[in-house]
C-alpha cells in the first residue's frame, strides 16, 4: 500500500572502530545507557515520528541484530501493512554483490521502496545516539519545496573541520557542501540524516552506479551531484543531543553525557520514550553494602558494592567489596569481590575476577599512555590480574594496546 | 492432544486486600517491584509449554483486562487458541447476575468453552498465587499416579485464612479435606488441581445437576471414596495473598536473595508486561540499601527496606523505610515512610510523612496526593 514517506535505515557498517566490541555483532547492536541498544533510536525516533515502515539494511555480523528487531514489536512496528523489514544483500538476476556504499545499499533495494511507492524517503544511520521528530523535517522539506533535506547542527567552531559542513544562504538553502574543511566557513554539521523526495533520489541512485568511478556513497557523491545539479537542498536545523557513537571513546562519551543533568540527553523522559527488547529481569536490588552514586541501573543487576559514575546494563554484579567508577557495564557483566573496574567498557557477560584490576584514572597512568580500558563481550579477567589503561581484552583472552 | 490445557480463575474479591483492590481483582495487584499477581500463574503455565489458556472473569476485572492484553507477554496470542478472556457475559444462563458462588458454578458458566478445549487434561488454578512451579513435573506426576485429581500442596508458608487443607497418606494419596479450618490441618491446598477434561466435563454436568458449586467441597471432600485423589507436595516459595498483612509480609520476604533466586529461576522466567522505562538513576547523595529498585525510578532521597515499582521519583531529604511504593509514585522533598503501601501514581507532597507499623502497613489508594 501507497505510503507518504519511509524510512531506510543503514545498519551494515563494520564498525571496526569499535574494535573488540563488533567482533562477532553488528555495531547497531552494541548496547548503550543501561537498558537500551543503539538502533533502539532510530527505530523509536521513527516510531514516536508516526513512520511505520523502516528498512534496516544489514551486512556485517547481522544475526545479533537480526534476533534483536525480529518482528518489530517493542517499537510498535509489527504492521500488517509495513513494519520494520530487514534488507541484507540478495542475489538478483545479474548476481550478487555486496553494498558498495551507502548510496548502493539503496539502489540494491530500491524494488523494496517501490512497493511503498512513498513520495519521500528518510535516510538514517544506526550509529547515531540523539531523539528526534522526523516528522517535523519531513514538513520542513514540504514547506520549502526541497528535493532533498539534510540535517544539520551548528558544531563549535574548532570542532568544525572534523565534519561534513553545509554552507547555507539567508533561507538555510545548501549552497555548497565541504567534507572536513580545513577553513571552514560555516559551523553547520551534517546529522548523515536525510529527506529525499523519492523520484529525485531514485533518478540520482541509478544514474550514480551506471558511474564506474563512484563511491556509490550519500555524502561524497549523491549529495555533491544533486547540488551541481541544482536541485533544491535545504537545511533543517537540529537543536538538541546528538552524537555518533562509531568510536569506543564516543561511545563512553555518550555514556557519561548521558549521567549527566543538563547534557540533553534524557532517557527517563517520558515525553519521546525510547524503547527496547529486553528480557524479563526482576527489579535490580540493591544490598546492605551497595554504594551507587550518580550512576544507572538495569533491572536483573545485583549491586553490593561501590558504583559511582557508571552505567550498569540487565543483568549486571557488583560484588561485595568491589568498586566501579566512570565505567560502563553491559549486559551480564559480572564484578567479583574486590576488583577494581575504572575508566573501563566491560562487554557482554564479561567476569571480572577477584580482586582483578581493570583500567585506570586519567590521574593514575601518563598522559600518552591513558585511554579507556574495554573487554570484549564473554571476555574473562582473571582473578589477580590487571589490564591497565588503554588497554582491550578480546574473547580469546588476548590482550592488545589500543 | 495428550497435552495440558489452563483454566485460571479470577472471580474472588478478597476484602483483607482493602484499598489493593478497591478497583482491581486480587490478580491484577502489583507485587514484587515490577509483576502483577497473575504474570506468575501465566508465567508457570508459559515454563510448562501450555499455549491454552482461559481466564474465568468476574467483578471488576478492567484491570486485569488492560493487563493481559491478547496474552503476548505469556506468548499465548496465538491464531488457534491461546489465551481466551472468559467474562461471565459467555453463557445464556443467569450466571452473569450476582458472583459466582464456586468454582464449579464458575466452571458451569463457561461449559461451551470446557467442551472446545483442544487437550485431554486441564489445570486448574487460582490467580492470586505467587509460586513458580515446574507444572510440566506436576503434570507428568499426575499421567504416572493414575490419579483423578491431583492436587499441589505445601507444608510451608503458616497458616492461611480460608484455605484447603488436605491430609495425606504415606503414598501421598489424599485422606480427608478440610475446607476453611480455623487452624491447618495437614498440608495446604494452593488451589493447582490436574484432571482429565472429560472428568472435568463430567463433573461440571453433575454438580450443576445438583445445584452444587464448590469444587472443594462438593468434588473434592463429596467425592473421596468416588475419585482417586494424589498430592504434589511442594516445598518451595509459595505466596497466597489474602489480605494487606499477607502481601506486606510476603512482598518483603523478595529482600531475601535466596527466594529471589528461587522465584525467579532463570530456567522459568517471569514474564511481565514490558514496561519501557529507562535505567533508574541514582543521584549523587542517594542512600539505598537492601531495595529492590525496578526501572524508570529517579532516587535522589533515602531508601531502605523498599520495594520500588517502575518510574518511582525519590525526592533529595526524602526517607523512606520498610514501604513498597507502586509505579508513578512520587514521593517529596523530606517526606518520611516507614511501613506504607503507596498504590500507583500516588504524590507525598513535601514534609510529609506517613508512618504504619510492621503489623498494620497503612495503604495510599491509587493517584492520591497526601
Amino acid at each position: 500500500m501507497k505510503k507518504e514517506c519511509i524510512a531506510m535505515l543503514l545498519a551494515g557498517g563494520q564498525g571496526s572502530r569499535l574494535y573488540v566490541l563488533t567482533e562477532n555483532m553488528a555495531k547497531p547492536a552494541v548496547p548503550f545507557g543501561g537498558k537500551f541498544r543503539i538502533i533502539d533510536f532510530p527505530l523509536s525516533n521513527c516510531a514516536n515520528s508516526g513512520i511505520d515502515t523502516i528498512g534496516v539494511l544489514t551486512q556485517y555480523r547481522p544475526l545479533e541484530l537480526n534476533r534483536y528487531i525480529g518482528n518489530g514489536q517493542p517499537w510498535d512496528l509489527d504492521r500488517s501493512d509495513g513494519g520494520v523489514h530487514i534488507l541484507p544483500p540478495y542475489q538478483s538476476a545479474k548476481g550478487a554483490t555486496w553494498f558498495k556504499g551507502t548510496a548502493n545499499a539503496i539502489y540494491q533495494n530500491i524494488g523494496f521502496v517501490d512497493m511503498y511507492d512513498p513520495d519521500y524517503v528518510l535516510i538514517l544511520s544506526g550509529d547515531h545516539i540523539y531523539k528526534m521528530d522526523y516528522a517535523a523535517m519531513l514538513a520542513h522539506h514540504k514547506r520549502v519545496h526541497a528535493d532533498c533535506t539534510i540535517a544539520v547542527m551548528e558544531v563549535p567552531w574548532d570542532e568544525a573541520s572534523r565534519f561534513g559542513i553545509m554552507n547555507v544562504d539567508g533561507e538555510d538553502t545548501i549552497t555548497e557542501f565541504e567534507e572536513k574543511p580545513k577553513q571552514p566557513r560555516s559551523n553547520l554539521a551534517s546529522m548523515g540524516i536525510y529527506v529525499f523526495s523519492w523520484k529525485k533520489l531514485r533518478a540520482y541512485l541509478i544514474a550514480d552506479e551506471n558511474d564506474a568511478d563512484s563511491s556509490n556513497d550519500f555524502g561524497k557523491n549523491i549529495i555533491p551531484a544533486m547540488l551541481n545539479a541544482g536541485e533544491k537542498m535545504s537545511a533543517y536545523r537540529f537543536e538538541g543531543y546528538w552524537k555518533d557513537v562509531g568510536t569506543l571513546d564516543s561511545l563512553w562519551d555518550a555514556n557519561m553525557d548521558m549521567l549527566a543533568q543538563g547534557s540533553g540527553l534524557n532517557l527517563l523522559d517520558k515525553d519521546w520514550p525510547i524503547y527496547a527488547r529486553a528480557e524479563s529481569e526482576p527489579p535490580a536490588y540493591l544490598g546492605e553494602t551497595a554504594e551507587v552514586d550518580h550512576s544507572v541501573v538495569t533491572r536483573g543487576s545485583e549491586v553490593e558494592g561501590a558504583v559511582r559514575n557508571s552505567v550498569l546494563s540487565q543483568r549486571c554484579t557488583v560484588a561485595e567489596g568491589a568498586e566501579v567508577e566512570y565505567s560502563i557495564l553491559m549486559p551480564g557483566a559480572v564484578v567479583e569481590r574486590g576488583a577494581r573496574v575504572a575508566y573501563a567498557i566491560l562487554g557482554e557477560n564479561v567476569r571480572v575476577g577477584e580482586n582483578a584490576r581493570v583500567g585506570a584514572s586519567p590521574e593514575a597512568a601518563p598522559p600518552e599512555e591513558w585511554g579507556i580500558t574495554v573487554v570484549g563481550p564473554e571476555a574473562q579477567v582473571e582473578a589477580g590480574r590487571t589490564l591497565k589503561a588503554n588497554r582491550m581484552l578480546n574473547r580469546e583472552g588476548k590482550e592488545m594496546v589500543r | 492432544m495428550n497435552g495440558l490445557h489452563g483454566i485460571i480463575f479470577s472471580y474472588e474479591q478478597e476484602p483483607g486486600l482493602r484499598e489493593l483492590a478497591e478497583r482491581r481483582m486480587p490478580a491484577s495487584i502489583p507485587f514484587g517491584g515490577r509483576y502483577r499477581v497473575v504474570d506468575f500463574m501465566l508465567s508457570n503455565l508459559h515454563a510448562a509449554g501450555i499455549t491454552d489458556v482461559g481466564v474465568v472473569l468476574h467483578g471488576n476485572y478492567q484491570s486485569l483486562l488492560d493487563h493481559i492484553g491478547n496474552g503476548k507477554t505469556w506468548d499465548m496470542a496465538r491464531k488457534y487458541g491461546g489465551l481466551r478472556i472468559l467474562p461471565p457475559f459467555a453463557d445464556t444462563r443467569a450466571y452473569r447476575s450476582g458472583e459466582f458462588r464456586g468454582k464449579m458454578e464458575a466452571l458451569a458458566g463457561v461449559r461451551s468453552y470446557l467442551q472446545g478445549i483442544r487437550q485431554d487434561y486441564v489445570v486448574l488454578s487460582d490467580s492470586d498465587l505467587i509460586i513458580n512451579l515446574p507444572l510440566a513435573d506436576v503434570f507428568a506426576a499426575h499421567l504416572e499416579s493414575g490419579a483423578d485429581i491431583t492436587a499441589v500442596c505445601t507444608a510451608n508458608g503458616g497458616f492461611v485464612d480460608n484455605a484447603t487443607y488436605l491430609t495425606l497418606e504415606s503414598d501421598g494419596a489424599i485422606g480427608q479435606i478440610w475446607c476453611a479450618p480455623t487452624a491447618p490441618r495437614g498440608h495446604r491446598s494452593l488451589e493447582i488441581y490436574i484432571l482429565s477434561k472429560q472428568l472435568l466435563l463430567t463433573l461440571v454436568d453433575e454438580c450443576s445437576a445438583q445445584d452444587k458449586y464448590s469444587f472443594r467441597r462438593d468434588v473434592l471432600a463429596g467425592m473421596t471414596g468416588r475419585l482417586k485423589l494424589q498430592s504434589y507436595v511442594w516445598d518451595g516459595y509459595a505466596a497466597q495473598l489474602r489480605s494487606v498483612q499477607e502481601y506486606y509480609d510476603r512482598s518483603m520476604e523478595l529482600l531475601q536473595g535466596s527466594i529471589r533466586a528461587e522465584l525467579f529461576a532463570a530456567a522459568r522466567p517471569i514474564l511481565a508486561k514490558e514496561d519501557d522505562e529507562a535505567s533508574s538513576y541514582f543521584a549523587p547523595g542517594s542512600r539505598v540499601k537492601n531495595s529492590l529498585v525496578a526501572d524508570g525510578c529517579t532516587i535522589e532521597g533515602s531508601v531502605e527496606n523498599c520495594i520500588l515499582f517502575p518510574g518511582v521519583t525519590v525526592e533529595k531529604g526524602a526517607e523512606l523505610r520498610d514501604s513498597i511504593l507502586f509505579k508513578g509514585t512520587c514521593v517529596r522533598d523530606g517526606v518520611t515512610l516507614r511501613y506504607v503501601i503507596t498504590d500507583k501514581y500516588v504524590e507525598v507532597l513535601p514534609g510529609r510523612t506517613l508512618m504504619g507499623h510492621e503489623s498494620y502497613p497503612i495503604v495510599i489508594s491509587k493517584g492520591s496526593i497526601v
